[in-house]
This record gives structure tokens, sequence and C-alpha cells, in this order.
């Protein structure tokens, strides 16, 4: 097995699914949604509900929460607290279940979408080994995860300032917290998703049921995970700076071992 | 050695229980066709998935372009082209963007690649299906398309796995003779597999019968269909003279085996061709009119029936017995004696 990457075959593995999942509408629609629904439509929602109702009294929620972080929101005005805590710090943690969901729906295309589709067996008589054909897969499922989140991210800053502004007055979007969560923690976290739904997809022998189990058994054991983790992203930004490294080490601890193991006999195998 | 393309000894693949291939041993010379035929389940496609890497052997030895494939796969797959069954297309895309992702996996700069897309697609007739999405075309335009891309980057050896199902007839013929002119004149070696004997027979230098993964019969045709029959079948049409004493006459001649009548026709069972012609001298100096002499070469199809028609014969699978080199390998004869083979060609 040669040593170097041949990354002109990786990147043209990468082109062609990229390419093909933007035309496919039955992947882009449930990969768009809900990142929709969360980038957009609940930012919109907490302003209007803020700058429509009265001060909303946030002090037992902020009772609960880290004297450091709580201190900067209690000497807010008090209609801008209800704001600045759940735009600012709450949602943070749910953003990390979108690189997650994304990179899910296209790893279970990946392999299992090939095999469906009956293209898979193209991709294995050409001069691509075993582990590039792995990190390429890997990288297809990555990058538009990572670029969902990040775009979002970008439109959930405007959204959420613009809807704010009534209360807010000012841009208090990107928060130290919102930027260690979108650059770090939620790359790693797709990357950690993919390590099991990669590997999941090579088995499977449709999308369907690579999303089934999947979606079903593994992502819901990665989500309980990241919400048990997610409380501590609350207290300090060094912590999301620590946890996001200990879930870069376990990803690509996955994928290096995914890429070892990956074979195209096995796959050939079940076709 | 350098002009051999293809060289597997004991070649043994199982899937758990299943024997998918067993003990092949098999030799082609580089520009040779060779034809893979056996029903389905064979282990024709198991065969081609062995020899380009796809597929780890359990047990046995093979090369490829003097390549291991075990050893070096990505290697010997820049060597060689692959038309699987399916014409394995992504819908999705347009014929000229599956034709170049795999242009750039290979590793070819992207405007030769998309010259050489053009010209192949323009070869298949499928220039105006270019830009289009493949979710649109038919089965044969898909066959087509994947032929295209098998030939992108000119290889050595091509695995062609039922090249022209789908097609209708002119691009049967095309196709055909876009096989022959790859073997004749550019070289190439072609394993094709095929359920078309008509179209073996036209092309392959080489037939390989397999049935349940077990090698039945390896070989040229010509030497395999002299090992399975006795003599060359040949018939003579006349008229002017006595059937029996025309019958006689041929019977008495060296190098004749058999002769049966059948009205004016003697059906004729000779050693080799020149004993047809002898017979033609003495019969017209006999004063026979001869309307026809036709001596018959048995064919790709006809051999491929008798060594069906021996295993069936025999109610069970022979032993494979592989063979090496050019020696032809071909089942036990049948306990009948042997007989024309009238069957139907496919």
């Amino acid at each position: 097995m040669s040593t170097a990457t041949d990354w002109g075959a990786v990147r043209a593995v990468v082109w062609k699914d990229i390419t093909a999942v933007k035309r496919s509408k039955a992947v882009v629609l449930p990969m768009l949604l809900l990142p929709a629904v969360m980038l957009l439509g609940l930012p919109v929602v907490i302003g209007i509900l803020a700058a429509g109702s009265g001060p909303m009294n946030v002090e037992s929620l902020l009772n609960g929460l880290p004297s450091n972080l709580a201190e900067p929101i209690v000497s807010l005005p008090e209609r801008q607290q209800a704001v600045v805590l759940v735009l600012g710090y709450l949602i943070a943690p749910l953003f990390l279940i979108i690189p997650l969901m994304v990179s899910a729906v296209l790893a279970a295309d990946a392999f299992a979408g090939e095999k469906e589709r009956r293209t898979i067996e193209t991709l294995l008589h050409l001069p691509i080994s075993n582990r590039d054909l792995y990190l390429a897969k890997l990288l297809s499922a990555f990058l538009p995860a990572v670029a969902v989140s990040w775009v979002g991210f970008a439109c959930y800053l405007v959204v959420g300032n613009a809807s704010a502004w009534p209360v807010m007055h000012r841009l208090f979007l990107p928060t130290w917290l919102w930027t260690a969560v979108i650059l770090w923690l939620s790359p790693a976290v797709a990357a950690f998703g993919l390590g099991i739904m990669v590997r999941v997809s090579a088995r499977a022998r449709t999308s369907q049921e690579a999303n089934q189990l999947g979606g079903t058994v593994i992502l819901p054991l990665v989500l309980a995970i990241v919400a048990q983790t997610s409380v501590l992203l609350l207290a300090e930004l060094w912590v999301t700076l620590v946890i996001g490294a200990i879930v870069w080490s376990v990803a690509i601890a996955l994928n290096v071992r995914g890429a070892r193991r990956f074979a195209r006999n096995t796959l050939a195998t079940k076709l | 050695m350098a002009d051999v393309a293809i060289r597997t000894e004991g070649l043994t693949r199982t899937f758990g229980a299943q024997v998918a291939l067993a003990d092949v041993s098999i030799e082609v010379p580089r520009g040779e066709v060779l034809a893979l035929l056996g029903p389905n389940g064979a282990g024709k496609t198991t065969t081609v998935r062995l020899l380009n890497a796809v597929l780890d052997p359990d047990a046995g030895t093979m090369r490829v372009l003097g390549i291991d494939p075990v050893a070096a796969p990505d290697e010997l797959r820049r060597h060689t082209g692959v038309l699987t069954e399916h014409a394995g297309l992504d819908d999705r895309l347009t014929a000229t963007e599956n034709l170049l992702a795999v242009a750039r996996i290979r590793g070819m700069a992207i405007e030769p690649a998309r010259r050489r897309i053009g010209e192949l697609l323009e070869r298949f007739g499928m220039s105006a299906r270019a830009d289009q999405r493949v979710a649109g075309a038919s089965t044969g335009q898909r066959k087509r398309i994947a032929l295209a891309r098998s030939l992108l980057h000119d290889p050595q050896v091509l695995f062609l796995d039922e090249p022209t199902s789908g097609l209708d007839p002119a691009a049967i013929r095309d196709v055909v003779a876009m096989i022959d002119s790859l073997a004749a004149e550019h070289g190439r070696t072609v394993i094709l597999c095929t359920h078309f004997l008509g179209e073996a027979d036209e092309l392959a230098d080489r037939m390989a019968i397999l049935h349940r993964g077990h090698l039945e019969a390896f070989g040229r045709p010509a030497d395999l269909a002299a090992g399975l029959w006795t003599g060359i079948p040949a018939s003579l049409e006349l008229g002017g003279i006595e059937p029996d004493v025309a019958a006689d006459l041929v019977r008495s001649l060296r190098g004749v085996i058999e002769v049966t009548v059948d009205g004016s026709v003697l059906t004729l069972q000779i050693t080799e061709r020149e004993v047809l012609a002898r017979a033609v001298r003495e019969l017209v100096h006999a004063g026979a009119d001869v309307f026809a002499a036709r001596p018959e070469t048995r064919t790709l199809s006809d051999v491929y029936f008798e060594v069906e028609r021996r295993r069936t014969g025999h109610g069970s699978t022979p032993d494979p017995r592989s063979s090496s080199g050019t020696q032809p390998h071909i089942p036990p004869p049948p306990p009948p004696p042997d007989t024309r083979n009238t069957q139907a060609r496919s």
C-alpha cells in the first residue's frame, strides 16, 4: 500500500460526491431543514418575543449558571438579559446537532448510497487506494457538514443581531463561546459522528439501512454524550477548547482506525 | 513472460461456504480476446474482480501485465479498464461529469480529459447526451457511456462484462468491431464476459467455460474442438450418382472416419480438410456431379454446447482439471458415441 495520499484522486471523488449531492433533493432537503429552523427560525422567534413582551424573568436561570458567565448578563438591562442568555449562550450546544446530522445524512450516502445506485463497483475498479477512498468519502461528508454549520452560523449572526436589535440596539453576536463552538468544537463533533457513520455506511446495503442503523442506534448515543457534556460548555471558554480537543482526539482515532480497517475486499464481498 | 497478459494458477475464492472460484489456472497472451463463458453464478464476475484486485483470492497466484494484483493493486488498476455488468453511472451527473470524475481519479489533467471524453462520446454516438444527466438515458445509452468510460485511459487490459447487452443491432455491430480492433490492431488484451455466444465466436481467440466456479474448459476453440470430437465434419451435395454408391466410394478413402447418407447429401467425418478435396476428385472421376462440398469448422458455440452436454450428461460437475500455458483443457468424453452437434447456436 502506498504511503503518499493521492490528493488528485481524493479531490475527484469529493467533487463527484458533492456535485451529485447538490442535485439530490432527497439528501439536500432534510440536510438543510433543521439548520434553517435552528439558525434562522429560532433567533427570529426569540427576538420577536423579547421585543413584544415585557422584561422576562431569567433570574432563576442565571442563578443556575457559573458566576463568571452570569455576572456580565446580570449587569445588562433586564430586557436584554433573556436575549443574550438564550441567543448568546443557551442555544450554542444545540448547534452541535447540525454538523452531526448533516454529516450523518451524507455519510449514509457515502458507501451505502453508492451500493444502492450500483455505482460502487465502478469506484472499486479505479486506481485509488483503500485509504484514499475512505478519506475521500469522509471529506465528502465532512466538508459540507462544516460548510453548512459555518454558513448557517453566519446567517444566524445576521438574523440574531437583526431580530434582537429592537431590544439590544447593538451587535452582541458572536460571543467567544459561539466562536469556539462553531470553529473548533462543531467540526470535531462532525468528524466524531463520521468516524462511526462512514463505517456503518460501508457495512449497510442501502442508505436507508445506514440511516436507520445510524439514526436509531448510534447517533442517539452520540447525541446523549454531546448533551451531557454540553452543560460544561457554559462554564469557561477553555473548557470548550479542552472538550473540543478531546472530541478531536477521539474522532481522529476513530477515523484512522476506520481507514486502516477499510478494505475493498470486504466491501466487494457484499456486492 | 513479457507477452503474457494474464496468468493465474490455482485461483480460488469462496464466500462463506459457497465456492465462487475453484483452482482456476489460465494464461492469456497479450493482444488476445478471452471469452469467459458460463451461466449466471459461474464465477465470471468474481474472476474479473480478482484479476483487477477488487477481491482478494483465498488461494492461488495471479499476474496481470506482470503485476501481482494483491501486492500492487493500484498500480495494476492504472493499466486496466472495466465495464461492469451494470453501467454504474451516477444518474445525478451528466455523461461528461461521470467520465470526468473517473478521468480525474485516474490522474488525467482536466483539459486533455475533456478532449478525450468528447472523442469517445462522439465515437459511441453519445455526443448529444454529453451534457445531459444520465437519469434520462436508456440502458443502451448508459452502456455506451460506460464503455467510453472504460476506454478513457487507453487501458492495456480491458474487462468487459456483457458489453453489448441492451444495445441495438447497429450498436452491437459497432462495439464488436471496436473490441476486435482494440485487440487485433492495438494489441490490447480483452476479457469478455458474455452470454452471447455469437459475439464471443466472432471475437474470442480463447475461451474459458466456468460452471459454479470450476473451469470446465479453457483454450482455443479449435484446440478444444480437436479434443472433443474425432475428425471434422463436412458435407457433399451430389447428383448423377446413386448416393449409396457415392457413400461406398468415399468410405474407401483414407482419412474418412464416418459417412452418413441423407438423400443426395453425404455427411462425413474426416481427419483433415484435404480429405474432402480428395473425395471430390474421386467422385468427379466416377462421373458424379458435385454441387457443394463444405468442410465445417467447429465454432466456439459448438464447443460450449458440447462441453455443457458432456457435463450434464455425467449428471455432475466433473473435477476441474486446470491447464496452464496454451494447452487446451477439456472435459472427459461422454458415455455415448460421439455425434454431430446440431444444437442451435446463440
